[in-house]
């Protein structure tokens, strides 16, 4: 990546500049970023897309009021407008201790990836992706595929002496894609992965094999019969998706700052099945990601949320942390993490009278108390221990703090697409409605 | 404001090609307070320079951070290298698109850009009047934006064009306890086109859109669980502008038809009953000025009504330059991009379903056993017309007259099957414009529509 700019010196200046215009504490964050991206589209190459950007974000606290202000530009006067944005900000606020920034510990250097791309390697490795798509699995229909590789060099400084100095670069492919035969076609379904190389085809990469595989089975379904209260098994996306929703609800900033979770009084307490450990890591040899710094400026470390079914942390900033008196995160949400359970998925589907298999949940933000209802996307139907079809107009409904305490198993295979590691998990206790 | 110099770029334009050029700044302010403690404070500014160019069929695009001739002049460089790099390994052979008219206009002006304090100041009395008056809520937020985009876009045959697209709101959300101890929220939406500073004047003037939404979640925090089952419902106008936009809309974007939506093959067949018409429009319905007026598209095609569905037929696709090449049509200026960085993708602009001739009191007495709903926090919808909205303030209806309040809940259904159930039209329709559309990039677009009488799948618990 060609970089015009000294970020490390930027970073500098801005935090004197906002020191003179009366900042007691102060942040900055700088990045210069360069992305290749080929567009697959309405049956046919259609883009090949090249960005050069660059962002700044600051932060100022004057006289514990805090103000905040970003621009995507470095030069002398974009920097200067930022820089009065956020006094004028700052000023504009009112006076609360609970504002502060990270402590001087250990400046670092981090470099994660791979820092200059194969673009034309990348060409070839998405042409092939289609064309093993167009082989092996003749009723895909590719909706849209992106494949890209994105480099950056990041820079964090603050009033207390932190520097961090961050490179990396990484390939990523995503799809979107339905199968069809005829007039009948399949839900639409969406696999990503991300890599810090190009040594293997796309094709193996995270679950995008077996997703083309089962939305080609998902053509043909049915709805599924009445209303009974049966076992889900959330597919590892949409297991990520749903746990995501049940962490905002009960353990992220605004709903422990406002103590409306419903997990408010449960630190150190059960509130999942003993079955159910859930990590974010920062860095783990199985994922592409690194995540060395947060965005306030702490070093990332790893830490579990839920270990054995007990809340271990909220998910909190430093200003809630300092607002609530409890534990600031560890770090900025990491990557997701379940290890595999003691039994194969096609063990956990055997012992399954009634249920599902889902592989998207299509529904509305789960209200506060965890209340959620949707459809049942993608989703196959179990009958007496087998998949006995594809799922059509059934939704499915519970509450996502009773579902974390009703695992019923958790599956051996595990998908990593890069950025999260998860299992299949089967839920006891979800209300099925068909027609 | 923005200079126009991309107009004088003319002869920078690769010969025989199709190229746009847009320069773009994009503002944002942002102030939220969440239970009374101020937790975001900001302002945001990003602009840049774009290119993209067609050769052969295929398409180059590039973007800098950077407003100047030289950043013109280097991304037209880049997206023409990339065009070649694709036109070199896939050679399509395709020639350029069919001329239209390039479209020379000005609906760009200055925007006045309060200072930070007034959000502050503004949100804090909001904050002051709903703590004073109403201190038994479990919690409250109130969320101020301001956004802010400036376009000025050249093309090569023609269009020489610059617009302003402003608009700006106040969400405020509450929170109250059921007697069971559970949380209930609900969120009002103030605001809409215009400057902060035009939109927001006096705080009393929201009082009474704020007592309402008291009176909603208290309502709510006394509802009851809806019973599942498919059910007589009058959807109100969110949910009608809702079911326009995930529903039909996304299944009439023609890059999505040819990816095999529900809606390929279909035009001149009947998708709904002879009571339901759409229309994604561009800046004036018959009913007034469209919520978030647009009159240039990202490609530089000057922007017309695109009519999707009359009388219960499908009459039409939305496109881009690429795809009414395709179906024969021509483009209504339906290819918008978000960002500078952004390249245009064919998304809807102000999509609603039309009005009809029912007054909504006499389709609620209408109904017997069923719902009203009001409220919608989320829609999503497949290719198939399947969709999912969820419901986040409804009614029963019994007997013909409004009941209990109902507790968050979601509908689902097919779209072109349910829309054949519409068997009453109100006559007034209700827009909302502060949201995102979703599609690779995200997009500002407003729905709308009148309350329909429906059948339709309710999730119960």
């Amino acid at each position: 990546m060609k970089e015009i700019y000294d970020l490390g010196q930027i970073s500098e200046e801005i935090i004197k500049k906002l020191g003179s215009a009366g900042a007691q504490k102060s942040s900055c964050g700088v990045t210069c970023r360069e992305k290749h991206e080929f567009n697959y589209t309405s049956g046919d190459f259609s883009l090949f897309r090249t960005l050069f950007s660059t962002s700044l974000s600051i932060s100022a606290i004057k006289d514990q009021k805090h103000g905040a202000a970003s621009v995507n530009r470095l030069d002398e006067d974009a920097i200067n407008t930022a820089v009065a944005d956020c006094i004028a900000a700052a000023e504009a606020s009112e006076a609360d201790p609970a504002w502060d920034i990270a402590p001087l510990t250990e400046n670092a250097e981090f470099i994660n990836g791979t820092l200059e791309p194969d673009v034309e390697l990348l060409f070839e490795r998405t042409r092939e992706l289609v064309d093993t798509i167009g082989k092996k699995f003749p009723k895909i229909v590719i909706e849209e595929l992106i494949a890209s590789y994105s480099v950056s060099h990041s820079v964090y400084a603050n009033s207390n002496g932190v520097r961090y100095d961050s490179r990396e670069g990484y390939y990523s492919i995503s799809v979107d894609f339905s199968a069809h035969d005829g007039d009948k076609a399949s839900s639409f379904f969406y696999s990503f992965a991300l890599t810090p190389t190009l040594d293997k085809p796309f094709i193996e990469l995270s679950s995008i094999e077996q997703d083309l595989a089962d939305i080609e089975k998902q053509i043909d379904t049915r709805p599924v019969e009445g209303k009974y209260v049966g076992t889900v098994i959330l597919a590892p996306g949409c297991l990520g998706e749903l746990l995501g929703s049940a962490l905002e609800n009960f353990a992220s900033d605004p709903r422990i700052l406002d103590k409306t979770s419903i997990w408010i009084d449960k630190l150190g307490k059960q509130v999942a099945s003993p079955l159910l450990t859930v990590s974010l890591s920062v860095k783990d040899d199985r994922l592409a990601v690194t995540d060395d710094y947060t965005s306030e400026g702490f070093r990332s470390e790893s830490f579990n949320v839920i270990e054995n079914g007990i809340l271990k942390h909220f998910l909190l900033s430093l200003y809630v942390a300092n607002k609530t008196g409890l534990d600031r995160a560890p770090n900025d949400g990491g990557a997701c993490i379940i290890e595999g359970g003691d039994k194969t998925l096609d063990e956990i589907i055997s012992g399954i009278d009634r249920g599902l298999i889902v592989g998207r949940f299509s529904g509305g933000q789960p209200a506060a108390n965890g209340e959620f209802s949707g459809v049942a996307k993608n989703s196959f139907i179990i009958e007496n221990g087998k998949i006995t079809g594809a799922a059509s107009e059934t939704m499915i409904s519970g509450n996502l703090a009773d579902l974390l305490m009703n695992v019923n198993s958790i599956s051996k295979e595990t998908v990593c697409d890069g950025t999260s590691i998860l299992p299949y998990i089967a839920f006891d206790g979800v209300t099925v409605s068909g027609k | 404001m923005l200079e126009e110099f991309i107009y004088e770029a003319g002869d920078l334009f690769p010969t025989g090609s199709d190229a746009e050029l847009r320069v773009q700044r994009s503002r944002n302010r942002a102030v939220n307070i969440v239970q009374g403690n101020l937790v975001g404070n900001g302002r945001s500014d990003a602009s840049g320079t774009c290119a993209r160019v067609r050769r052969g069929g295929v398409c180059g695009f590039s973007s800098i951070a950077d407003v100047s001739k030289e950043a013109a002049r280097a991304v037209l460089a880049s997206a023409v290298d990339n065009a070649d790099f694709m036109d070199s390994r896939l050679s399509r052979g395709k020639g350029a698109y069919p001329v239209v008219k390039g479209a020379v206009l000005n609906e760009s002006w200055e925007v006045s850009d309060p200072e930070q304090k007034y959000y502050v100041d503004f949100l804090r009395a909001l904050d002051s009047y709903i703590i004073g008056k109403y201190p038994d809520l479990a919690s409250r937020g109130l969320f101020a934006r301001s956004e802010c985009i400036e376009k000025v876009i050249a093309t090569s045959f023609g269009t020489k064009a610059h617009t302003t697209f402003q608009r700006s709101y106040i969400y405020v959300q509450m929170s109250a306890m059921t007697p069971a101890g559970i949380t209930v929220d609900n969120l009002a939406i103030l605001g809409g086109w215009n400057e902060f500073d035009r939109n927001f004047v006096k705080p009393e003037d929201f009082y009474e859109k704020i007592d309402n939404l008291y009176k909603e979640v208290r309502l709510k925090s006394e509802g009851v669980y809806a019973e599942a089952g498919t059910k007589t419902c009058i959807l109100g106008g969110d949910l009608s502008g809702m079911l326009a936009h995930e529903a039909v809309g996304h299944t009439v974007e023609a890059d999505l038809v040819i990816g095999g939506s529900v809606a390929a093959g279909k035009i001149g067949q009947r998708v709904a009953s002879d009571l339901v018409s759409m229309v994604d429009y561009a800046n004036v319905t018959p009913f007034g000025m469209s919520p978030l007026p647009l009159y240039v598209d990202d490609e530089g095609v000057r922007c017309t009504d695109a009519e999707l569905i009359r009388d219960g037929i499908l009459v039409g696709y939305m496109h881009n330059r690429d795809s009414a090449e395709r179906f024969g049509v021509t483009p209504c200026g339906n290819a918008r991009a978000f960002a500078y960085s952004d390249e245009p993708l064919i998304r809807m602009r102000n999509t609603a379903v039309l009005p009809g001739k029912s007054k909504l009191e006499d389709m609620i007495a209408s109904v017997d056993d069923g719902y009203y709903l009001c409220s919608t926090n989320n829609g999503q919808a497949d290719t198939t017309g399947e969709f999912m909205f969820g419901i986040t303030m409804g009614y029963e209806i019994k007997h013909g007259k409004i009941g209990k309040a109902i507790l968050d809940t979601t509908i689902s259904g097919v779209a072109f099957d349910m829309l054949k159930t519409v068997d009453m039209v109100s006559d007034t329709v209700t827009w909302s414009s502060s949201g995102y559309c979703g599609k690779k990039q995200q997009m500002p677009v407003s729905l709308g529509g009148p309350a329909l009488r429906c059948k339709v799948n309710i999730g119960g618990r």
